[in-house]
């Protein structure tokens, strides 16, 4: 039997009937009008707002329902999986919205929003799910739908090369992932992540190499949809070549998705093994924060830019997840940036996709005289990069604040936690050139033209919203950050004889 | 009867083959041959762990896998159809537009 009214199923069946009629109503439509888009994206967005209402409402109700699809042990109803399912729906009512202008007039508009519901429901259900069943299959209703909407630019041949990668690299991590829950099945006899992690603490030391194995396929197939640095190779691609909006998607969406699905699995795993896999995880954040904004030092274009600082973003998440033993705040830390990160790329990605539509550019040249000719966007943009940089006030400084503490107050436990933060610190320097850079051309540049453009509206809108967010949450943290911790014990108690911490 | 460990031999040499396939084969329909090749490895490990320890869990998880993989193959052949169309081949070393 289903328990419709658990948070989990009922997000599930709102967004899927809703995505799943988009279709339906286009089909028996007669005549295709030309408001289409509108009404699709209306449509979406309803019912994205109905969702992220009913999981915020109860969060601050504290009512938990059970989740029980036909057994009550692949899904849980708790804080850490609303936490995510909240950013992750946030970062779905931003790319929704902002499509009503910059998907106007392109083809197929029913199937575009049809998938981006979709692949929110995958993303979702990641967060809530505590069985590797549950967990692969949502996995994979969240990249299915990406891999086609990456490529939805049907004659455009970068969209379709971005597609293309994108696939191939996603297509391998999900068999790695496979492969990775099939050895953990196949150690411990079952597919319940917390059974089994319960397991693996009294696994026989001759099997240890194979679960570090399966730690290891579990790391690289996450880790392709993270970023991090020896799986990051297809991202720029496939962020920059994919239509805007959905790279704000893949960008703020399945990448805190992956990272979702990490947590519930790889950190708990390492605590039941009793790895000391933390430095290896702190080599692999240093080098994809220094790669990830090295790289973006040298490109031309907007949106390869932000897909380059979103490697180094998911370096500054990762310090996190490395010092979680050492430090109390180190995974609220994380899961704090990961709702900033969220918010922050995205409206990046959103005020890049209205800059498209307005002026059909993406390179550094095209935003040249921006400040006068689209204020509104590019004060969005200018305050969006300066949170991602993390200039105080706003909220990307208080989580990193929060993850660089960690880092100095691991200090007496292990040594190099220190060297953590200061990696991060020179490393958020070093990201504040290109952003200035964007910054400078905005304002400072003239172009040949500096007509005003008319600024598409909805993504105005969209771009205001993410500003109070930004600045609200900058001035005024401690509500957000309060979420967060309160977030990261639910993750240790699905598996209660594991403790985090030294 | 075959061992447990035979099957995992089998299922650890088809991984090899399909990393060799997809590190080495520019074609991208080669390379869609040799992720499935990987998947269906993992699908062969599940099955034979299934059947070493008496519980069908792993039985049920190799077929979603199956059914999901078959979904997976759909939409990556759609986009291989695209690329053929707009390239007249479909050697990924050729898909170079974007260049940062």
């Amino acid at each position: 039997m289903v328990d419709l009214l658990s948070t989990p199923i009922l997000v599930t069946i709102i967004l899927g009937v809703v995505g799943l009629a988009i279709p339906v109503i286009d089909a028996a439509r007669r005549e295709k009008g030309k408001d289409r888009n509108k009404i699709y994206s209306a449509i979406a967005f309803a019912a994205l707002i109905v969702a992220i209402g009913i999981v915020i409402y109860r969060v601050f109700s504290g009512e938990v329902l059970p989740a029980v699809a036909f057994s009550s042990e692949v899904l849980v109803d708790d804080l850490f999986g609303s936490f995510f399912a909240i950013a992750l729906l946030i970062v779905s009512v931003m790319v929704t919205a902002s499509s009503w202008n910059y998907y106007k007039g392109k083809t197929n508009p029913a199937a575009y929003y049809s998938l981006i519901l979709l692949s929110t429901i995958g993303m979702v259900i990641i967060a809530y799910s505590t069985d590797f069943v549950m967990l692969f299959v949502a996995w994979e209703l969240m990249s299915l739908p990406t891999y086609a909407l990456a490529g939805f630019a049907k004659r455009d041949p970068i969209s379709n090369e971005a597609a293309i990668k994108y696939f191939m690299f996603g297509a391998l991590s999900s068999a790695l992932i496979v492969f990775a829950m099939g050895l953990v099945y196949g150690l411990t006899g079952t597919t319940n992540i917390g059974d089994s992690i319960r397991a693996m603490t009294t696994l026989d030391a001759s099997l240890t190499p194979v679960a570090l194995l399966a730690v290891g396929l579990f790391i690289a197939g996450f880790g392709f949809k993270m970023g991090l640095v020896p799986f990051h190779m297809w991202l720029p691609d496939a962020y920059e070549g994919a239509p805007t909006t959905i790279g704000a998607l893949l960008a703020a969406g399945t990448k805190k998705a992956g990272f979702a699905a990490a947590l519930r699995v790889i950190v708990l795993g390492m605590f039941a093994l009793n790895l000391d896999w933390t430095l290896t995880l702190a080599i692999v954040a240093i080098f994809t924060m220094t790669l990830g904004n090295l790289g973006a030092l040298m490109q031309r274009s907007v949106t390869r830019i932000l897909a380059y600082s979103s490697i180094a973003q998911a370096g500054y998440i990762m310090i996190g997840i490395a010092l979680a033993p050492y430090s109390d705040q180190a995974l609220s830390g994380s899961l704090f940036h990961i709702i900033n990160h969220a918010v922050m790329k995205s409206a990046a990605f959103i005020a890049a996709a209205g800059v498209a539509t307005a002026i059909a550019g993406y390179s550094l040249e095209k935003y040249r005289g921006l400040g006068k000719r689209m204020p509104i966007t590019a004060i969005a943009l200018s305050i969006s990069l300066l949170a991602l940089a993390g200039v105080p006030p706003l909220n990307g400084f208080w989580s990193k604040l929060v993850l660089f503490g960690a880092g100095i107050n691991s200090g007496p436990l292990v040594e190099w936690g220190p060297w953590l933060a200061i990696a991060g610190v020179l490393n958020s320097a070093l990201s504040l050139g290109y952003y200035a850079w964007i910054m400078r051309k905005m304002y400072m540049e003239d172009a040949p033209d500096m007509s005003k453009v008319k600024e598409p509206r909805a993504i105005v809108a969209v771009l205001v919203f993410a500003m109070v967010f930004m600045v609200g949450f900058g001035i005024w943290h401690a509500p957000l950050l309060d979420f967060a911790s309160k977030a990261v014990p639910d993750l240790s108690s699905a598996i209660s004889p594991v403790s985090l911490g030294p | 009867m075959a061992e447990l460990i035979d099957f995992i031999i089998i299922s650890g040499i088809l991984v090899a083959v399909g990393i060799y396939g997809l590190v080495v084969k520019r074609n991208a329909i080669r390379m869609l041959i040799s992720i499935e090749i990987i998947a269906n490895a993992a699908n062969l490990s599940l099955v034979a762990f299934s059947r070493n320890l008496p519980n069908a869990q792993g039985q049920v998880f190799a077929l979603f896998s199956i059914a999901i993989a078959a979904a997976e193959v759909a939409v990556g052949l759609g986009l291989i159809i695209v690329a053929y169309r707009l390239y007249k081949e479909i050697d990924v070393a050729e898909f170079r537009s974007m260049r940062g």
